[in-house]
């Protein structure tokens, strides 16, 4: 029996107690009660009822440089982090989307460099992309790209790298980055989702 | 063996004797020990502990249920003197007695409330420094002087409490009781820096604020000014004033359902109305302050604002806008119970109105609760070409959503007015043309709102968030900002054409009290989930990361369950506080006492005629 059926059984437990007071005993507190027990049942039932998605850390992608052969084999992990631990999806669409709060990343590989890429990952303020999608002078998007090598997202150079191998490929681009240009554990810096690296981000903005 | 045996054989014989209550401390006391299993099984590392554990029930849970009803008991000890207070000064500038006697009702719950809070408080702190002793580290390190303060304000408020509780009989007339006003105003100060302090270091975790320079003062401040620690210190405070009025209400709501004479439902009638008022005052504006915090968050990290109204926890909103609905209906309901019994004969003449509303507010609810991408099999996601209805997907947008909390909110207030109106005529020359300034400001208004959220789904977010929504708010605050002081100042010259009695709503009327009370605590703990868990997996977002086995949000059922139950030890917790504190007075009042003093079938101020003579001091 999964969690959720249970759950499921002990509301309807709870609402059914919460009747059969309502219905057999006068005493008026009790009745509140079983009134109360009634509404909560039914909450946690609305509740259960809805989809249930659970938010769990991000998976971190291993790289074990002798198992990553390929500028494809970069691509499928960058995929992976552009949808996960990258959190792009989350604002950045692929494809045309009037709702996207951030640029259309549908060919974005094609139409600029690595190198553009890369300073647009670690930089973003660097050089800001305008919103033409409406009439009128073009404006800032909503939101605000944020440094991706740093927390809370923190990708290491490896996975930007990867991220970029991921663009250039939907783009159809021969992929330009290479695994040879990925960091040896131990030899370069780790990555900074530990705390104790991640100590003074910097001071948010003041408005 | 047979030594072990016979204490084995004594300790049963013990526990038959003792009948029941030998096990029952027995498993208390295992109950206790458990901790020090948990605990000792992390014992055994060496060095520093980053997270300490209970297994089976997981330190999560514990620390999410203490946390919880010590926010909820906190949430009630700071609102409960505001709404004391504003009784007190209604009872001292008009005189009626009743105000001051049921301001004075509730700031006796204070003290015995306070002491639940600050245990519940001393639980956590434990609880916190045991479970995530590095995280506690990182916080003390950072907002050390702001510990240092928070004692000296505990000091103060209990001070401060102290003088006004026990100088309540003492400081009845003249100067005395503008001093008492002012203990008042002094208390509810005092807690609104116990609330904003501790709101610092909780939304220092969602939005910190981090600068490595500067001596350990600058570096707290830093830290406690950080972007969304004023919208949650204007969002709280206002909640806290609904909470009060609510929680008062469903006491007034089991008083009178539980009621043996016709004094006692009167009082507690006329209890009810005050709580669901003071309620409904301070709901009114409360959407408007989530906005803001929202707007806050989303340009604090559009990433967090993302995750909380877009990501996993989307459908948190739709469950959100089903309790506000809820909590709406039944705060009209109580308003038009109050119209269609309280005002003998009104029956039929406000019939259609409410029957208008009714509609306007079932209308707005669906809309508010359409999911943006709907729960649909592989099948029918197929045949609608998606996860959004190809009809209902236009009503799953914020702008859509904007539009009906605003339409909700001018609903809720009409009936206000509604209710205020019952029962007079207004005599003014001037009140036709003020009827019709009040009735043409509403129509343009809801007109207004409502071209103003179509107008939203062809424009850009970014236009739509900074001018159409704000207008919105704007427009609605207009309204009440207008029809309110009208009202007044036609209803100042106005005759009474039917008395309002109180004492004769029917027991739903006290249901829908208790309903409002666990409506309001429910969506304190829906919200206080979501706060927690648009952090992900960070203790302190994007400083430090969360590496414990609990380093994820749960899905949004098992997270119910825990509100559930929350808001239930809560109830049981007030409704122990109410019963210790009126024990004394049970036992003093006697049975065949009488209460002269409370109205009994007698007109009432607010909402009801002014002219109650004989309840003013």
């Amino acid at each position: 029996m999964s969690e959720v059926v249970k759950l499921q059984l002990i509301g309807l437990t709870i609402v059914g107690m919460g009747i059969v007071i309502l219905l057999f005993v006068r005493a008026q507190f009790a009745r509140v009660i079983g009134f109360v027990a009634i509404v909560l049942g039914l909450f946690s039932l609305v509740a259960l009822a809805v989809p249930q998605m659970a938010s769990l850390p991000p998976a971190e992608e291993k790289f074990d440089i002798a198992t990553v052969k390929t500028p494809t084999d970069m691509a499928a992990i960058g995929q992976k982090i552009f949808f996960s631990k990258g959190q792009c999806a989350l604002c950045h669409s692929i494809g045309p989307s009037e709702s996207a709060r951030c640029p259309d990343l549908k060919g974005i590989g094609a139409k600029l460099s690595r190198e553009f890429i890369f300073e647009s990952l670690t930089q973003p303020q660097a050089y800001i992309y305008l919103d033409y999608r409406h009439e009128g002078p073009p404006k800032e998007y909503p939101a605000r790209m944020p440094y991706i090598n740093k927390n809370p997202i923190g990708l290491t150079k490896n996975e930007i790298l990867s991220v970029i191998a991921f663009l250039q490929q939907m783009s159809g681009e021969p992929i330009s980055v290479s695994p040879s240009e990925l960091e040896v554990p131990g030899q370069a810096p780790k990555a900074p989702v530990k705390a104790e690296d991640a100590a003074p981000v910097a001071v948010a903005h003041a408005r | 063996m047979r030594h072990q045996g016979g204490h084995l054989q004594r300790l049963l014989r013990a526990l038959r004797r003792q009948g029941g209550w030998l096990p029952a401390w027995v498993f208390a006391a295992g109950l206790l020990a458990v901790p020090a299993l948990g605990l000792a099984a992390e014992g055994t590392t060496a060095g520093p502990v980053d997270y300490r554990d209970i297994p089976g029930i997981g330190s999560r849970n514990i620390v999410w249920v203490i946390a919880q009803l010590h926010l909820l008991l906190a949430g009630f000890v700071l609102g409960v003197p505001i709404f004391a207070w504003l009784c007190e000064i209604v009872g001292w500038k008009s005189g009626e007695k009743r105000y001051d006697k049921l301001a004075k009702e509730f700031t006796k719950l204070l003290t015995s409330s306070y002491a639940t809070t600050a245990l519940f408080g001393g639980i956590l702190l434990f609880l916190l420094i045991g479970f995530y002793p590095k995280l506690m580290n990182y916080l003390t390190d950072i907002f050390f002087p702001s510990f240092v303060f928070y004692c000296i304000l505990f000091l103060l408020e209990t001070a401060t409490l102290y003088l006004y509780w026990y100088g309540w009989d003492a400081m009845q007339d003249g100067g005395k009781k503008t001093f008492h006003i002012f203990l008042g105003f002094l208390l509810n100060l005092f807690a609104f820096f116990i609330m904003i302090v501790p709101n610092s270091w909780a939304t220092f975790q969602a939005s910190p604020v981090v600068i490595a320079e500067g001596t350990d003062i600058q570096r707290a401040w830093a830290a406690t000014w950080n972007p969304t620690w004023w919208p949650v210190n204007i969002h709280r405070l206002i909640a806290n004033v609904v909470l009060g009025g609510y929680i008062c209400g469903a006491y007034a709501g089991i008083r009178y359902l539980a009621a043996r004479n016709a004094e006692e439902r009167d009082h507690y009638d006329w209890m009810g109305y005050v709580g669901n008022f003071i309620g409904v005052f301070g709901l009114l504006p409360l959407p408007f302050a989530g906005y803001w915090l929202m707007r806050e968050i989303y340009q604090y990290n559009q990433q967090m604002g993302i995750t909380l109204m877009g990501g996993f926890l989307s459908w948190l909103f739709i469950l959100q806008a089903m309790l506000i609905g809820v909590l709406f209906l039944g705060s009209n309901y109580y308003f038009w119970l109050g119209i269609t019994h309280r005002i003998p004969g009104s029956e039929g003449q406000y019939k259609k109105p409410i029957m208008t509303m009714l509609v306007i507010l079932l209308l707005c609810l669906g809309v508010w609760m359409t999911p943006h991408s709907l729960v649909a099999s592989l099948e029918e996601a197929r045949k609608m070409g998606g996860t959004h209805h190809p009809l209902l997907g236009v009503f799953g947008v914020m702008s859509a959503k904007m539009t009906v909390a605003n339409l909700m909110i001018l609903v809720t207030f009409m009936s206000f007015i509604m209710y205020w109106r019952a029962g007079k005529q207004e005599t003014a020359t001037w009140a036709k043309v003020a009827r019709s300034v009040m009735g043409a400001v509403l129509i343009l208004a809801g007109i207004a709102v409502i071209v103003l959220g179509v107008w939203g789904y062809f424009v850009p977010a970014i236009i739509r968030i900074n001018y159409f929504s704000t207008s919105q708010v704007l427009i609605v605050l207009f309204v009440m900002l207008t029809i309110t002081p009208l009202t007044a100042l036609l209803l100042k010259s106005a005759r009474t054409t039917t008395e309002m009695v109180w004492g004769r709503m029917p027991p739903r009327a006290g249901y829908a009290l208790v309903l409002n009370a666990v409506m309001v605590i429910l969506l304190m703990t829906l919200m206080g989930y979501a706060r927690s868990s648009s952090r992900v997996h960070w203790h302190i977002y994007g400083v430090m990361r969360d590496s414990s086995q609990y380093a994820f949000s749960p899905a949004l059922g098992y997270a119910a369950a825990f509100m559930a139950l929350n808001t239930f030890l809560f109830c049981m917790l007030v409704a122990f506080i109410f019963w210790v504190a009126t024990m004394g007075d049970k036992a003093k009042a006697g049975p065949g006492v009488s209460k002269g003093d409370l109205p009994h079938g007698m007109p009432a101020m607010a909402g009801g005629a002014p002219h109650d003579t004989d309840q003013r001091s």
